[in-house]
């Protein structure tokens, strides 16, 4: 009995977590295999008695969700491609170069993101309205890649510095100019910094709703997020078919995060920067 | 010779000149999105300005702070952005707390404890605010009929949790508290993680009670820790809008409002980009009033 007692405490601790950070997916997901019938009888059912797929095949027929998730990924791979190149560079010239202030810079950099977005989107949205940028891609690949910025800068920063500098002097004894040696040396092995603060810019990008909300509204133009907030048809929010969305939305970040979590949990806690 | 030592420059350029080639994209970056717009903000702050119209900018000196100072929309968006600010900070920071505690547990499998921390996280605000909103549905959502089930609400009664004012901020302050709590736990079990195993021990031989282990040791080993992620906290939720948007539009009326989403309604649907950029400078002067209150607070305690 005594044994016993800790192993059940930490199966009930283990259980507390995971239900709280799985049962609201778990929930979305039994709802978009209901039908409508089901979902509006009472007592309301926790287990679908008759499961149908039918509210997947109307998420994707009713609006364009393939287009959304097309939407998403694009914006969120460029900003992240983008992000990390112009962060790569900066970083690399903080964590190496013997620049004077190169803390101040960082601060900067990193400062920038304190800005409350909100109060920018009014001079971004004229901004891009008068460019006559609004509904297009880049609307939200430049601003996603500032946003983005201090996160993989403080992460890359990090890895530029754990890396040693005599490989670097040795490619450079070797014949290789300054670049060459950044290029061919320090950029393979701080590969799996890359690779982390990639998550992290792809996951913010995935998820960004305000910016997008406002600068690309049109239909074809909507990101995952604000394409599934406008599901409201005129009369009445179809759960059902809503659910089914938000499954089809959370299955790629769900994916991305199970397959990293070590790699996403370090990028977090060395740089981690949103709510 | 000339050409030639230019180009011996770009092949092997000096530490200065290479360090502002390789900062110049993050900075042109920044002051394209950032310090641009920041100008561009106060400047529309001070004109009357309507896209809507197609009429040219009136300046108009300090009259739109005016407005804002005698408008009851901007106090009742501050209210409620300060109210969510007050209750979900130190909310999160709370169920935080005990999830990585939890977490920190010797489990044989860490996955799935990790992976339940992280999900939260990486779920869409937008979307937890339409998951949270259907869990408060009146008729057919799962907090009324576990409620049903406990016995705490009659069965012909049901709470209307998104159409009475302060269900609905109830409701939302929950949704947030459970979206962000994760991200605190993430941080704080990092820190939990750091803790020296032998301070327990050593506080195991003085004979002290787990409750003032936790005191003295948890608590004061943890505080850097805490006060990074309340930081990030409180910054993020002086600027809450996905949730309310999707769970309330700000109703019933405009008692869930928030700040953010005044401005976003003031210059996104009504185009009135003077007003909405004065809305935007006050917002910011608000933050940086409490942040910086918040700092001095935090940080003298710690």
């Amino acid at each position: 009995m005594k044994m016993l007692q800790p192993r059940v405490l930490l199966f009930l601790a283990a259980g507390i977590v995971v239900l709280n950070g799985f049962f609201p997916a778990l929930w979305i997901l039994l709802t978009s295999l209901k039908t409508e019938a089901e979902l509006v009888s009472k007592p309301i059912t926790y287990w679908p008695h008759n499961p149908t797929l039918n509210n997947y095949v109307q998420a994707f027929s009713d609006q364009p969700l393939l287009r959304y998730l097309g939407n998403s990924a694009l914006v969120a791979i460029g900003s992240t491609v983008l992000s990390l190149f112009v962060s790569a560079l900066a970083a690399y010239a903080i964590a190496r170069l013997n620049l004077r202030r190169r803390q101040l810079i960082l601060t900067c950099i990193v400062a920038s993101s304190m800005f409350p977005l909100v109060t920018l989107l009014v001079p971004i949205f004229e901004t891009m309205r008068s460019l006559g940028l609004l509904n297009t891609y880049i609307a939200l690949i430049i601003p996603y890649t500032v946003l983005n910025l201090p996160v993989c800068t403080l992460v890359l920063v990090g890895f530029f510095q754990s890396i040693p500098k005599d490989l670097e002097n040795a490619a450079m004894i070797d014949g290789c100019t300054r670049l060459g040696a950044l290029w061919r040396v320090v950029v393979p092995l701080a590969a799996p910094g890359v690779f982390t603060a990639g998550i992290l810019a792809f996951v913010n990008a995935w998820d960004e709703f305000l910016l997008a909300l406002s600068l690309n509204s049109s239909a074809s133009m909507r990101t995952l997020p604000v394409g599934i907030t406008l599901y409201q048809g005129e009369f009445s929010f179809p759960w059902p078919i809503i659910s089914a969305a938000l499954v089809v939305a959370i299955v790629p970040i769900a994916v991305l995060i199970a397959l990293f979590q070590e790699r996403v949990v370090g990028g977090l806690t060395q740089g981690g920067l949103k709510g | 010779m000339a050409t030639a030592s230019v180009i011996d420059r770009l092949r092997d350029p000096s530490e200065k000149t290479l360090g502002v080639l390789l900062l110049a994209p993050a900075f042109l970056l920044l002051a394209l999105i950032v310090i641009y717009p920041i100008g561009k903000l106060i400047f529309n702050s001070f004109f009357d300005l309507r896209l809507s119209g197609g009429g040219a900018a009136r300046f108009v000196g300090f009259e739109n702070y005016l407005l804002v100072w005698q408008d009851a929309d901007f106090w009742n968006a501050t209210k409620n952005t300060v109210l969510i600010t007050l209750v979900t900070v130190p909310g999160a920071l709370v169920v935080g707390l005990g999830l990585a505690m939890l977490a920190n547990l010797p489990f044989k499998h860490q996955w799935p404890v990790r992976l339940a921390l992280l999900l939260p996280w990486a779920l869409p605000l937008a979307f937890a605010g339409l998951i949270f909103a259907w869990f408060f549905h009146t008729e057919y959502g799962v907090v009324n009929d576990v409620l049903r089930r406990l016995g705490l609400q009659g069965p012909q009664e049901a709470t209307m949790w998104l159409l009475r004012p302060g269900w609905a901020m109830a409701a939302i302050c929950l949704t947030i508290i459970w979206k962000t709590s994760s991200f605190m736990a993430l941080i704080l079990l990092a820190g939990l993680q750091m803790i020296p195993k032998s301070l327990y021990e050593a506080a195991e031989v003085d004979g002290a009670s787990r409750w003032q282990q936790f005191w003295g040791i948890t608590i004061p080993m943890l505080m850097p820790s805490i006060i990074v992620a309340l930081i990030f906290r409180t910054i993020t939720a002086l600027q809450t809008f996905d949730i309310p948007y999707t769970m309330t539009k700000g109703g019933p009326g405009n008692a869930t409002e928030t700040l953010a989403m005044l401005i976003h309604k003031t210059t996104i649907e009504y185009l009135d980009v003077g007003y909405g950029s004065t809305l935007a400078v006050c917002m910011f002067l608000l933050s940086m009033v409490i942040t910086a209150f918040y700092l001095r607070h935090v940080g003298r305690s710690a």
